[in-house]
């Protein structure tokens, strides 16, 4: 499996984050090691009257084809999953094509990543900002630090 | 002569001032608002197709809404699966097929920074 596969995956839920969960199509972000991080998607329409969150990326019909998929989905760059690439999590590893439905194009993949930096620079900034107003405001005791 | 307070003993008589330590169900306010009539129909119909009262389909409706701008407020959201390592070389990130240095040297960078998001889900 290599990097810009979407790939048939059991994702962890929220209601069992640690163990393998539903069966989605993810997409591979980073594979180091015999682990890999895997980005959440879905189909589920986004509400329009809800701003996407930075890291969503839509995926329309057109796309979707191309990726092999029937419909558009989102990209949730924001929602990973750090996995090990054992069949335990890929039902399909051991199948020729290990599960992958298709491989994103190179310009895609570029975006993707870019994308994923972007969100992670955003995560870092915000945790400088709730580092610095510690700074400023130091709290009375040392728990006082457990949140932003 | 002192008088003894005689206390109610049926379940669900207590004594004003010695409620038992019950859970107390948080304070709701009332909202009224108007929809007009077609919209109305259509969120009765749905609702009672999940089997609910419209007041609660609407309400649980609105808790959804709140659930997803909180998501949408959290930045990532990393599961971390049990005995998976903690932190990467950029040595050990595979390269994509076709890969340009430059793209390989941002997945890299990107990679070393996602193993060092611990598990927040």
């Amino acid at each position: 499996m290599q990097p810009g596969a979407f790939v048939r995956v059991l994702l962890p839920t929220r209601g069992k984050p640690r163990e393998p969960g539903l069966l989605h199509v993810g997409y591979v972000l980073v594979v180091a090691r015999g682990e890999c991080v895997v980005a959440y998607s879905t189909s589920q329409p986004w509400p329009s009257d809800t701003p996407l969150p930075s890291g969503v990326r839509l995926v329309d019909a057109q796309d979707a084809a191309r990726l092999n998929q029937s419909r558009a989905f989102l990209l949730r760059l924001d929602v990973l999953a750090r996995l090990p690439m054992t069949r335990d999590w890929f039902p399909d590893i051991d199948h020729p094509n290990q599960g992958v439905i298709a491989i994103a194009q190179p310009s895609l993949q570029t975006e993707l990543t870019r994308l994923a930096v972007n969100v992670a620079r955003r995560r870092r900034e915000l945790l400088q900002i709730c580092a610095d107003r510690r700074v400023l405001n130091p709290p009375a005791s040392p728990h006082h630090y457990t949140h932003c | 002569m002192s008088q003894t307070r005689r206390h109610s003993t049926r379940p669900g008589h207590a004594a004003k001032g010695k409620q038992p330590n019950r859970p107390t169900p948080a304070a709701k306010v009332a909202i009224t608002f108007r929809l007009d009539t077609d919209r109305a129909a259509r969120l009765q119909v749905i609702a009672e197709a999940e089997n609910r009262s419209l007041t609660n389909y609407i309400e649980t409706a609105l808790l959804r809404d709140l659930a997803r701008r909180e998501e949408a407020d959290r930045v990532i959201t990393m599961y971390v699966a049990p005995a998976v390592s903690t932190s990467i070389h950029p040595e050990d990130v595979v390269r994509a097929e076709a890969e340009s240095d430059e793209d390989y040297a941002v997945r890299q960078a990107l990679a070393v920074e996602l193993w060092s998001i611990p598990d927040n889900a």
